[in-house]
């Protein structure tokens, strides 16, 4: 009988080694070891050609913070990405919430409200690099305003410093504000629907039951949402690379556009590494924050 | 009688109906309307006019002048691998991580758990110098690999499947003499084809819509994809808009297709990674 049981042990083991085998090792190659690199190159001049290179302590991260003004720029245009995506939340969560009543037509509303998530990004870029184009080569928005007599509003959306990042914005609230509304009501469905019933006959109104039933169901979303908008918007790239490069100047360039700048234009592979790494710090970061912060509201309204 | 607040609650949210898809749609509408337009009737048309009449040339032109097939035949070429490779890696990884306890279990799951929060596009810093040390640079290997490397969201939801198939029937099937290996490609891969078909339609789209990956380590003309044919094509001086929007839509339509025939899918595998993930 033992004899039994370690021939079954022995088994389990060639099947460990087996299925495990080829995943790690991709996963080694792919992932892990280029992450350990990119801490190791943080610390170095490499320029990603000569076949050596210096550790030169921390100068890559004290030259980035202090001698790369861009880097600030970039910062502030990923926190505009950041809180005009977070303002759309609660918005966002609304409208689960009618999608989820079961209205007619919801089922349709859910299909084209997901459809600007799925369809390629390059191609919506250029496709609003043409919306968004000056008056005089067919600037579909402008040409639109003027011909509703709204000219006064028609700005030079991607030449404008002061306008081009509220552009983008724009962009990525298009594709990305459908996807949170589904993954919010992924969440609400999943809420048994005799709270709801217990909550008409208790004669609650739709607000509370939003702030007592919906909100406290969906932490687990509301969570996952927050950290793919902090993931999201630190790694803005896309976008700024297809419509305006960055331009005009720095003025729409996003920190991850930057790091991939000064990796692969300026071949400054050690102040790149260096930018990685505390992007990498930050998304960690500020989840981390935002949970304790939502996690603190939470026990708010459990104590009530 | 319909209680007033329903009327109400019914108002509001059409109305929302109504705002967001004109919102969604004006531009794509606006894209296809130019794509049958000439050059003339773009400068001169509301951008909201329907093409008098239908003008197919800025097709023939990007097909002419861009390598709109190559990158057709590159992305089907990606999917195909990339989901071959998933499906039976992701499938063999999820059946030992649910179904054994082992020593190492904990680790796996943290470097895949790492996978997933390491940012995507500055990580391409480092991955660079793997990608051309293994000599994979300007082939198609590159991209297969990578997709096939990390993908912690696909495995949690293959586990997820793989947990709701009880262990009485592995138990069983050892008990007839069955050996690990047969029961899973006898037992679970079978029951977890649905599973899989959610997360190839997934995958799928994020492998044709992919666009640094491909970009970074496959510029070769021969090698560009639909992503990185289209964003070549508008370097071009034919690029101009009308052409360039008969590109768009021609770029867009293979992923709008999977969704509209595999929509289901799509659903099930964000929820899926939403709730249980």
């Amino acid at each position: 009988m033992s004899d039994h049981i370690s021939y079954r042990k022995k088994q389990q083991y060639t099947v460990l080694f087996a299925f495990l085998f080829i995943p790690t090792i991709l996963l080694l190659l792919f992932v892990i070891i280029p992450l350990v690199k990119l801490f190791e190159y943080s610390f170095s001049d490499w320029n990603g050609i000569t076949k050596t290179y210096h550790y030169i302590g921390f100068d890559n991260f004290i030259k980035v913070f202090n001698k790369m003004p861009d880097v600030w720029l970039s910062l502030r245009n990923n926190a505009l990405y950041f809180f005009i995506h977070l303002f759309f939340i609660p918005l966002e969560i609304i409208m689960a919430y009618m999608i989820d009543k079961k209205i007619r037509g919801a089922g349709l509303f859910k299909t084209i409200i997901l459809l600007p998530f799925i369809i390629n990004g390059v191609a919506v870029s250029y496709m609003f690099s043409a919306f968004f184009a000056p008056g005089f080569v067919n600037g579909a928005l402008t040409m639109i305003l003027k011909n509703l007599g709204l000219d006064f509003l028609v700005q030079n959306w991607l030449s404008d410093k002061e306008v081009v990042n509220y552009s983008l914005v724009f962009v990525s609230l298009w594709r990305y504000s459908g996807f949170h509304i589904i993954l919010f009501l992924a969440g609400l469905q999943s809420i048994p629907k005799e709270l709801y019933e217990s909550a008409a006959m208790d004669g609650a109104g739709e607000i509370r039951i939003l702030y007592h039933i919906v909100l406290p169901n969906i932490m687990t979303v509301i969570e996952i949402v927050l950290f793919l908008n902090v993931r999201g918007a630190l790694q803005v790239f896309d976008i700024p690379f297809v419509m305006t490069n960055g331009g005009p100047g720095h003025a729409s360039s996003t920190f991850t556009f930057y790091t991939i700048e000064t990796a692969f234009k300026f071949n400054n592979i050690g102040a790149a590494s260096a930018m990685a790494v505390v992007l990498f710090l930050l998304i960690i970061l500020i989840s981390k924050i935002q949970n304790s912060l939502i996690h603190g509201r939470k026990f708010l309204y459990d104590s009530n | 009688m319909i209680p007033i607040n329903k009327i109400i609650n019914r108002t509001i949210f059409y109305i929302f109906f109504v705002i967001i898809g004109i919102i969604i749609f004006l531009p794509l509408l606006i894209t296809v309307f130019a794509s049958f337009k000439t050059a003339r009737q773009i400068s001169v048309d509301f951008p909201l006019k329907l093409p008098s009449t239908p003008h197919l040339k800025n097709y023939i032109t990007v097909f002419q002048r861009g390598d709109l097939l190559t990158g057709y035949l590159n992305s089907l070429i990606l999917v195909v691998f990339t989901l071959l490779i998933n499906s039976l890696l992701g499938s063999m990884a999820a059946y030992c991580l649910s179904r054994f306890r082992f020593k190492l279990r904990k680790l796996f799951f943290f470097l895949f758990m790492l996978g997933m929060i390491v940012p995507i596009y500055v990580t391409e810093v480092a991955r660079f110098s793997v990608i051309q040390a293994l000599g994979l640079y300007n082939t198609r290997g590159s991209a297969i690999l990578i997709y096939a490397a990390a993908d912690m969201m696909q495995l949690y939801i293959i586990i997820q499947f793989v947990k709701n198939i009880p262990v009485s029937i592995d138990e069983s099937a050892l008990l007839d003499g069955c050996s690990y290996f047969q029961i899973y490609f006898r037992i679970i891969l079978p029951l977890i084809v649905p599973a899989i078909a959610t997360l190839a339609t997934l995958k799928s789209i994020e492998v044709i819509n992919d666009m640094y990956i491909p970009y970074l380590y496959m510029p070769k003309t021969s090698l560009l994809t639909m992503t990185t044919s289209i964003m070549r094509f508008a370097g071009t001086r034919y690029a101009r808009w009308e052409v360039l929007s008969a590109g768009i839509i021609l770029v867009m339509l293979p992923t709008i297709l999977l969704y509209v025939f595999f929509q289901k899918f799509v659903f099930k595998g964000i929820t899926a990674g939403a709730v249980k993930g």
